[in-house]
């Protein structure tokens, strides 16, 4: 069996804000790993053999890895960004591949189905022609001019709206959506997935959003995330197959699908491959 | 909605027109099963992206490409369906008869059994033709069972009674059933045990 390469990467398996000296049984990729923070308030992340893992705080979640991180967890510049309200969301366990959980979250072309009157809505169906590319200097994959129009973009939208997106996927299991801010046009709304892998086919999902709303109860946009995801879940958990498929053969792109196609390729290329299916069956 | 057959799980539906239609329960797009989408007129959609297919098989719209005509290349397996004396019948693969009649019954109930067909077969003390078989717990009872493998431990069984049965009758028919299935789940438990 081939080395796969993720297991050198981070993940996150914990909000920081929710941990204490009590240890939170969970797993990463197959192993079971405990998180806890000491009094002094260190994170520290163990195996089950009782080996230390490597650990840092970040974006509210702890991060650890069971193999040999060779760089720094990802950066995000906007979430040290001054006015923002950073929302812990939480976790949502969804019975399906991590890979899959990140590629649901790169498609537009769902909304109307699946989010029917919040971030879409027929017959606005259409997905407009936008840029993929994988950015070589930090080896990342990008889509940009992504927009399409939504009844209720996020809490603090009052009406109908053309958004405009832009993604990000910095690591296998993990993604950053920027998104047309309705209080402050010119800049961004942060909102991301961070996948846990528990097993190949299973993953715990923690969104966390950085955002410029000082209205909305953190309440209620915890409450709107969850919906949306809810909602996303009972897509992921009944895709057939469960893992994701890198094989071109088994499942039909179209031109919407092009930030999925480049995802795909990209964890190909590097050999990311927990959670996904290489050969048709 | 879902229905298993020995060759897989197909997503089962009905047009507006009233015509029932059978395709595999995959959307070739992303893998969504078929079975949680939505009929509109005469073409069942996938609850994923709106994709939608006839009851050939063929894909008719793409709502992300409106202005696109699907190419015949995008379409979902289908199975024949036949529809008579209220039982729907799905052919797994190329159909070389009608399906049996069942004249003067209806159906009354459908219930699955953690058992294999020859565990109720044994229960019931009968065999099973294409046409189930018909089965007599009690006199002045007479019950028709038309038996559904699902997968090799579970079964589907499908309960029709004359028409003309009174309300105590079709009660007490729905209770035999469910002895019957009790007994044959004691039976395959025995059978399976080490």
């Amino acid at each position: 069996m081939t080395h796969d390469a993720m297991i050198d990467e981070w993940y996150p398996v914990g909000l920081f804000s929710q941990l204490d000296t009590n240890a939170r049984k969970t797993a990463l990729m197959g192993r079971p790993i405990e998180v806890a923070v000491e009094a002094e308030g260190h994170a520290r992340v163990t195996s089950g053999d009782g080996r230390s893992l490597p650990v840092c705080v970040r974006y509210g979640h702890v991060w650890s890895s069971l193999g040999k991180p060779q760089k720094d967890l990802f950066a995000i510049p906007e979430a040290d960004q001054p006015g923002r309200t950073l929302v812990d969301v939480g976790v949502i366990r969804v019975r399906c591949s991590p890979l899959r959980a990140v590629e649901n979250f790169l498609d537009i072309a769902h909304f109307p189905f699946v989010h029917t009157d919040i971030l879409g809505a027929e017959p606005h169906t259409e997905v407009q022609d936008y840029k993929v590319e994988v950015r070589q200097d930090a080896d990342e994959v990008w889509a940009t001019q992504v927009k399409f129009y939504q009844p209720q973009a996020a809490k603090s939208a009052s009406g109908g709206i053309t958004t405009e997106y832009m993604y990000r996927v910095p690591a296998p299991t993990c993604c950053v959506l920027y998104k047309t801010c309705p209080p402050r046009p010119g800049e961004w709304d942060v909102i991301t997935l961070f996948v846990q892998p528990l097993a190949e086919d299973l993953c715990d999902v923690w969104p966390w959003m950085a955002l410029f709303d000082d209205a909305t109860p953190m309440t209620d946009l915890i409450h709107f995330q969850q919906t949306i995801f809810l909602q996303d879940r009972s897509i992921l958990e009944n895709q057939i197959p469960r893992l994701l498929p890198l094989d071109p053969g088994m499942e039909i792109p179209t031109r919407a699908d092009l930030t999925s196609v480049a995802y795909r390729r990209w964890l190909k290329r590097h050999n990311y491959t927990y959670g996904a299916q290489l050969v048709a069956q | 909605m879902p229905a298993r057959t020995p060759v897989g799980p197909i997503a089962l539906w009905r047009s507006q027109s009233g015509r029932a239609a059978a395709s595999a329960d995959r959307c070739p797009h992303r893998g969504m099963r078929l079975s949680h989408g939505f009929v509109r007129g005469e073409a069942l959609s996938c609850i994923y992206h709106g994709w939608s297919y006839a009851r050939a098989g063929n894909c008719l719209r793409i709502p992300a490409h409106p202005g696109l005509a699907p190419p015949e290349t995008i379409r979902v397996p289908t199975h024949e369906v036949e529809e008579c004396d209220g039982v729907i019948w799905v052919a797994v693969g190329e159909a070389t008869a009608q399906p049996p009649r069942l004249q003067g019954v209806v159906p009354l109930r459908s219930l699955t059994a953690h058992a294999a067909v020859a565990a109720i077969e044994a229960a019931a003390g009968a065999k099973a033709g294409v046409d189930g078989f018909a089965w007599q717990p009690q006199s002045k009872l007479q019950i028709r069972l038309l038996l559904v493998p699902q997968g090799a431990e579970e079964t589907l069984i499908h309960v029709l009674l004359d028409d003309d049965s009174s309300l105590s009758q079709r009660i007490a028919a729905s209770r035999a059933v469910e002895t019957l299935r009790r007994t044959a789940e004691d039976l395959e438990t025995k059978a399976t045990a080490p």
